[in-house]
């Protein structure tokens, strides 16, 4: 479903990602994961249109991403929750719920698209005309999943799905990740959290300096020694 | 090589500007020669608290129009020109200082905000209590000598490039330019980044009372508040722009060329120069920001720096063989 | 003093600083939205000053009857002026983009205010229509009618922006790209877009306070750094960023510079709204309504 070759993000002179390939197969969960600095963010964020792509292709569903502005990559289903604190402070629960669906592929569905996301995450539903601002961690989070799903994604990328929250809400929104995948939307995960991301993970790319330095099978991965010693340096 | 070079450029250009003040008789030379020299070392000034330090003054006029008015009235009541002009230099300093404290708290875009405001106050307050036209005294308008104000202006403006070399070079420099460049980070590795800017403004405050002395020893007649206008600001600003922000060669080679190119221009497209200069200025922010220095450093292309690849085993090309 | 003297002298405070306002609101949406400081803004006043002006002149045309003109002209100016240029500031993250921007509306300025003097020469000129003298009397205070439609415009403006910031689509799409634009543009808000638009409203709004100035005081080509840097003012004082109490800051302006301008003597009034500024500056920077940076 998403395919990425040979990818180059470089600013200015100071070349951060050198040529990374990965796959996002449909109906998975894939996982990028490694320490911090490692280049993660500014993959994504590169493959979003949000940074320069100094060279490498990436193709969504057959069409080139390279070059495509980010608000119609979300029109094709592409969506991306950027790390930490992604909806608007400024904005009620509601209506960040609404501007999820500003596209117009998401919009004729959307009545019924903030029902789904109402079952998924009740608490939304108390705290509906609250300013996303006073919101809690974990209600946060909540609310930019919801917020993403409100966009009809096919594919969802999470950056640092995880961090900053209590490992209860961390267990919880790992939950709601593979259930969105059991719902048919693939999802590409970045994070810090080896354990509990390869547990959910079908896939895994271990990056460390801009370069994947490892890829495999999530259970394979996990066992994998390279992985231990990855993770101890971090 | 570069070094033999420069050194040779400034002494020619130094010899030449001596040997215009001494040999020209052409008043129309000489007084562009002088509004040049003037408005280098305002730019010049403006240069080093924007330039080195990046913070972007909008009132710098103020000062300019201090140093000025103090010279003027000093000198015109009777000092002698040299007293007029330390004392100018220095209640500048002084106020700049004072000024400084709490001016310099503003951040960025509350910092040149901030300027305008104080300098827009200070020019109709100037306008409000010197309101009369400052003259020369007839008899000084006869026998107008230019040679005076001539060679103040160059003094002046040699003394603002040697303050502005020395300073680049110094360990101050490096710290108003690390501050420049980013703030947070020069106080991470223990930058007194208040300090480096009060420096800034002190000194670049002083400079631009000294060149304001000098338009005060040059001009015959003008409004007292003349001087504190914010066109001032606004042409040190482009000029400084337009030769190359940063730099110590910039700031002159743009007073150079704007006011060279003011007056060649035909006069009867007064208003279409301005047009010119401001579309330059807007192009060089945009596609340019070094100005013609940087356009000169481009026709002469250095090598391209790349960030080296981090060094690794190609492990992923191993994994993926083992998976296939 | 006599009270009727501090009475008047509060009521014209009141309707200038409604013109303050009214000029602020766009200088606050160009701002609080592509983060662009256009200090041309005062520029954009004065054309469309100049617009009604000639409307009135030349056509016959009503100030009123020519504002919606004069809006349109304005946005597509504003439109152009964005493609042309703006669009290049916004290329670059926020802080040098505000940097640039400073600087290259400042170029502006100088380009606008030339081609001005060139086109319609220096002299002032004032739109006198028949209604020109009338005024409301309100016990000892005389209210000129064209300058309380200043305040009136601003207020409508005010309601008219609120009510599209919060209640329709476009709106709230403002609102996210005001907060965060890589976010809105993860959310599927075509960020350009809302760019363009959001200028060019500001244009337009400056347009429609031109028109009010040249009813109400007077447009000469010098105008404009006085209006910018009187909106700079509203704008810092209402809290840079923020959309909300724009008009109320800009009649609070208005007041200051009036009363000084009574206790102090006119040749101050300026000066003494400018030092009220800096030190409100001083100590709070959010201003009234704003969020105190970290």
């Amino acid at each position: 479903m998403l395919r990425v070759d040979g990818l180059e993000v470089a600013y200015g002179d100071l070349q951060v990602v050198w040529g990374v390939s990965f796959q996002v197969p449909k109906d998975s969960i894939v996982a990028i994961l490694g320490p911090n600095g490692a280049g993660k963010t500014t993959t994504l964020l590169a493959l979003m249109g949000l940074l320069p792509v100094k060279a490498g292709s990436a193709t969504f569903q057959g069409d080139s991403l390279v070059g495509l502005p980010t608000h119609q990559m979300v029109e094709r289903g592409l969506v991306m929750i950027p790390e930490e604190r992604a909806a608007f402070a400024s904005l009620t629960v509601e209506e960040n719920l609404d501007l999820g669906a500003y596209t117009p592929r998401a919009r004729p569905s959307r009545a019924a698209t903030l029902d789904e996301v109402y079952d998924t995450f009740p608490r939304l539903a108390e705290r509906k005309a609250q300013l996303a601002g006073t919101l809690s961690g974990g209600e946060r989070q909540m609310l930019a999943i919801g917020k993403a799903l409100m966009a009809r994604p096919e594919l969802l990328i999470l950056d640092e799905p995880s961090l900053g929250l209590a490992p209860i809400i961390v267990e919880r929104i790992f939950e709601v990740i593979r259930d969105i995948r059991d719902r048919g939307v693939s999802v590409l995960m970045v994070e810090q959290h080896l354990e509990m991301a390869l547990e959910t993970a079908d896939y895994g790319y271990i990056l460390e300096m801009g370069s994947i330095v490892t890829e495999g099978a999530g259970s394979e991965l996990e066992a994998d020694a390279r992985v231990q010693e990855a993770y101890l340096s971090l | 090589m570069r070094r033999s070079v420069t050194v040779v450029a400034t002494v020619v250009t130094l010899g030449a500007l001596i040997g215009i003040g001494i040999f020209s008789d052409s008043q129309h030379i000489l007084t562009l020669s002088i509004q040049t020299m003037v408005l280098a070392a305002l730019a010049s000034s403006w240069n080093i608290l924007g330039g080195f330090a990046g913070q972007i003054s909008l009132g710098h006029a103020a000062f300019f129009g201090l140093g000025a008015l103090i010279a003027r009235e000093l000198w015109l009541g009777g000092t002698s020109l040299a007293v007029a002009v330390v004392v100018a230099v220095a209640v500048t300093s002084v106020t700049s200082a004072v000024v400084g404290v709490p001016m310099l708290r503003f951040r960025e875009i509350y910092f040149a905000i901030g300027t305008l405001a104080l300098g827009v106050a200070v020019f109709i307050t100037a306008g409000n209590l010197w309101p009369g036209i400052s003259s020369l005294p007839a008899e000084a308008l006869r026998n107008y000598d230019f040679t005076g104000p001539y060679f103040m202006a160059l003094g002046v403006l040699v003394v603002a490039v040697v303050v502005s070399i020395w300073l680049k070079r110094s360990k101050v420099g490096l710290g108003m330019m690390t501050v420049r460049d980013d703030e947070e980070a020069a106080k991470a590795t223990g930058v007194d980044v208040f300090a480096h800017k009060m420096i800034a403004f002190v000194v670049s405050a002083s400079l631009a009372a000294l060149a304001g002395s000098a338009f005060a020893y040059f001009s015959v007649s003008y409004y007292p508040n003349f001087p504190f206008s914010v066109i001032w600001t606004l042409e040190a600003i482009l000029v400084v722009f337009i030769g190359g922000v940063g730099t110590i060669v910039g700031p002159l080679l743009g007073a150079v060329f704007f006011i060279v190119g003011r007056d060649a221009l035909p006069t009867d497209i007064d208003e279409f120069q301005v047009v010119l200069f401001g579309l330059l200025f807007i192009v060089v922010v945009l596609l340019l920001p070094g100005g013609l220095i940087e356009a000169a450093d481009r026709l002469a292309p250095s090598k391209k720096r790349e960030t080296p690849r981090p060094q690794q085993t190609n492990r992923q090309q191993d994994k993926g063989k083992e998976l296939t | 003093m006599s009270s009727q003297l501090i009475l008047q002298s509060l009521v014209s405070g009141i309707l200038v600083g409604g013109i303050y306002g009214l000029v602020a609101l766009g200088l606050a949406l160009a701002f609080g939205v592509l983060k662009v400081l256009d200090v041309a803004h005062g520029e954009l006043v004065m054309l469309g000053g100049y617009a009604s002006f000639f409307a009135f002149t030349y056509w016959g045309l009503d100030p009123f009857a020519s504002m919606p003109l004069v809006f349109v002209v304005m946005f597509g100016f504003g439109l152009g002026l964005y493609l042309l240029l703006f669009r290049y500031v916004t290329r670059t993250e926020i802080r040098t983009r505000i940097k640039n921007s400073l600087l290259i509306s400042f170029g502006l300025v100088l380009v606008l205010q030339a081609l001005a003097v060139r086109f319609f020469t220096a002299d002032e000129r004032t739109i006198s229509t028949a209604y020109s003298f009338e005024a409301f009397t309100i016990g000892p205070v005389r209210v000129p009618v064209v300058r309380l439609a200043g305040l009136v415009v601003a207020v409508v403006a005010a309601v008219a922006l609120e009510w599209m910031m919060s209640r329709t689509r476009f709106g709230r799409a403002l609102r996210a790209t005001s907060e965060d634009w890589t976010r809105a543009a993860l959310t599927g808000v075509n960020v350009r877009r809302v760019y363009l638009i959001a200028f060019a409203i500001s244009a337009a709004l400056a347009g429609i306070a031109g028109s009010m100035v040249s009813l109400g005081y007077s447009v000469s080509p010098n105008i404009g750094l006085g209006w910018t840097l009187n909106a700079l003012i509203v704008v810092v004082l209402a809290g840079l960023g923020s959309m909300r109490g724009i008009v109320v800051a800009g009649v609070f302006l208005g007041l200051v510079e009036s009363l000084a301008g009574v206790w102090i003597g006119g040749q101050y009034r300026e000066v003494a709204a400018l030092v009220l500024f800096l030190v409100i500056l001083s100590f709070r920077p959010q201003g009234f309504f704003g969020r105190a940076h970290a």
